[in-house]
């Protein structure tokens, strides 16, 4: 078995260029750590926005006069539709009241308009898949055909925002990651690059004494996995102290961080990738090795 | 055992060999002669595949080598020794780990390859240099060196390129002892060499080449 040769040759070239090595360790933790943070916020924004179906929804404001016969009507025809999850019927009364509530100390304001101002209406919470945009806008038009309803209010403007945001993290977020990885890849296929040609006239003899392509390839692989695992632990560490300091530190000053979120999950993937991605450059580096 | 059918080779247009035939038998022991750029060289490098010919046929223990996959050559390769013209030790490994490298790419394990090596070294009269790294021998040790890694594989055939050429005339013979002890134990044994005294008086067949052209066999 040449394994334990392998290692032993991948060790010693490791060692022999240290200084470079511990540079190009240092750079692919900076990458790997660049890469972290931005999933981190990708994550974060992605979380927000699953919450949103939970805390969206639409309101109905009836047409004054209607009797209960017909407001039990349009509540019944609104519950028909696909897209509502529940209704709440609020009264004119109810609606004042809640105002009143939402004003506290100022209800003040409220004195002297004699007739309740407020209409009554349904307040609709839609299944989370009806939750965006197109669905949203069907779903206000098609609802304010019924008899009885005078207007839709569901927060266009805010719904339009909150996905432009999500969709322009999601692609900055992306594009990122893309060249941070390529940027990672290239590190690595550098350092290998350099080991296997600082190295050429000796795997010109392995090759004459009958080496295979496995025996050559083999300590330049692990000299990839080892530059790539040793940036992974590095850009790990880094991100763990991130995650102490925003979570045991930051948020005790600022309280409402807290509801960001970081997943643990990212630390054996961060290990993973940063294997895949030095076995991946040393691959690349070594191209195909021919006999003749 | 290895057998040149009409061989010609080509760099930059200029013929290294030129329609060369012959065959060699198993456990026979040939030498090649002629001047620098007869084409010896170039004969041994189209044996152990580090040339293609653009020309002819050449077998290798029935291996046609124009048919052979890339991904055989090594294995073929294991099959022959060579001593290389230059060497080509590895100047950061000591004497030991030179020869134990042959048997590492084998997939040998350690226990064995220590063993074995030991037993070669003895053999070439270097046990007591295993530690020593090439930078420290005198040409005559490396020369043992280089050819105790091409027969420490057992390879049926052993190829040997100018192997006594920078050597005083009491190494050179030491080292042909050493050849003929090789071949004596049924390795085919092909020397490419300008040095006459190492073929004079063996019985041993002489190819002579001249300008990349064969010009004749005799007996050595």
């Amino acid at each position: 078995m040449y394994i334990l040769y392998s290692f032993r040759l991948a060790f010693q070239s490791l060692w022999r260029e240290k200084w470079i090595n511990l540079l190009s360790v240092l750079t692919i933790a900076a990458g790997l750590f660049m890469i972290t943070l931005t999933f981190f916020v990708v994550y974060n924004i992605d979380l927000a926005t699953k919450k949103l179906p939970a805390r969206f929804s639409v309101m109905l404001y009836l047409n004054d006069g209607l009797s209960e016969q017909e407001t039990g009507d349009v509540i019944a025809l609104v519950k028909k539709n696909n897209a509502v999850e529940q209704t709440r019927y609020i009264t004119k009364d109810k609606a004042l009241q809640e105002l009143k509530g939402v004003l506290k100390n100022a209800d003040y304001i409220l004195e002297g308009l004699g007739e309740n101002p407020l209409p009554a209406s349904i307040e609709i919470k839609l299944k989370k898949e009806s939750v965006n945009i197109e669905s949203v806008k069907k779903f206000a038009a098609d609802i304010k055909k019924i008899k009885g309803i005078a207007e839709v209010e569901y927060g266009e403007q805010f719904l339009n925002s909150i996905h432009s945001i999500k969709g322009m993290a999601e692609a900055g977020s992306l594009s990122l990651i893309i060249v941070m990885s390529a940027g990672v890849i290239f590190v690595c296929y550098s350092a290998i690059k350099i080991a296997f040609y600082r190295r050429k006239e000796e795997i010109e003899t392995f090759k004459l004494l009958g080496a295979t392509r496995g025996f050559i390839r083999a300590p330049f692989v692990i000299e990839g996995s080892v530059l790539g695992i040793s940036g992974g632990i590095a850009s790990a560490a880094a991100a763990f102290a991130f995650y102490y300091v925003l979570f045991y530190k930051v948020t005790a000053a600022i309280p409402i961080l807290k509801i960001l979120v970081f997943p643990l999950e990212t630390f054996p993937a961060l290990l993973l990738c940063s294997l895949l991605i030095g076995i991946g450059g040393a691959v690349i580096a070594l191209g195909r090795i021919r006999f003749s | 055992m290895i057998h040149f059918s009409n061989v010609t080779k080509f760099y930059e247009k200029q013929a290294a060999v030129k329609n060369i035939t012959f065959s060699v038998e198993k456990g026979e022991m040939v030498f090649m002669t002629g001047p620098s750029g007869a084409g010896k060289s170039t004969l041994l490098k189209i044996i152990y595949l580090s040339e293609k010919p653009d020309e002819g046929s050449v077998t290798i223990a029935e291996w046609d080598l124009s048919k052979i996959k890339e991904s055989s050559i090594p294995f073929l390769r294991r099959n022959i020794g060579v001593v290389f013209q230059d060497f080509r030790l590895l100047d950061n490994r000591n004497v030991f780990d030179n020869v134990a490298i042959a048997l590492r790419i084998r997939g040998m394990l350690d226990g064995e390859i220590q063993e074995w090596v030991m037993e070669i070294l003895k053999m070439v009269n270097l046990r007591h240099k295993a530690d020593s790294f090439p930078l420290a021998l005198s040409g005559g040790e490396q020369q043992r060196v280089v050819i105790a890694r091409a027969i420490v594989g057992e390879p049926t055939i052993l190829l040997a390129d100018e192997p006594t050429g920078n050597l005083d005339s009491d190494t050179a013979a030491g080292i042909t002892r050493l050849f003929k002890e090789i071949n004596a134990r049924g390795t085919t044994v092909v020397i490419a060499t300008h040095n006459k005294e190492l073929y004079r008086n063996t019985g041993r067949r002489v190819f002579r080449l001249d300008g990349g052209n064969m010009v004749g066999e005799e007996l050595g």
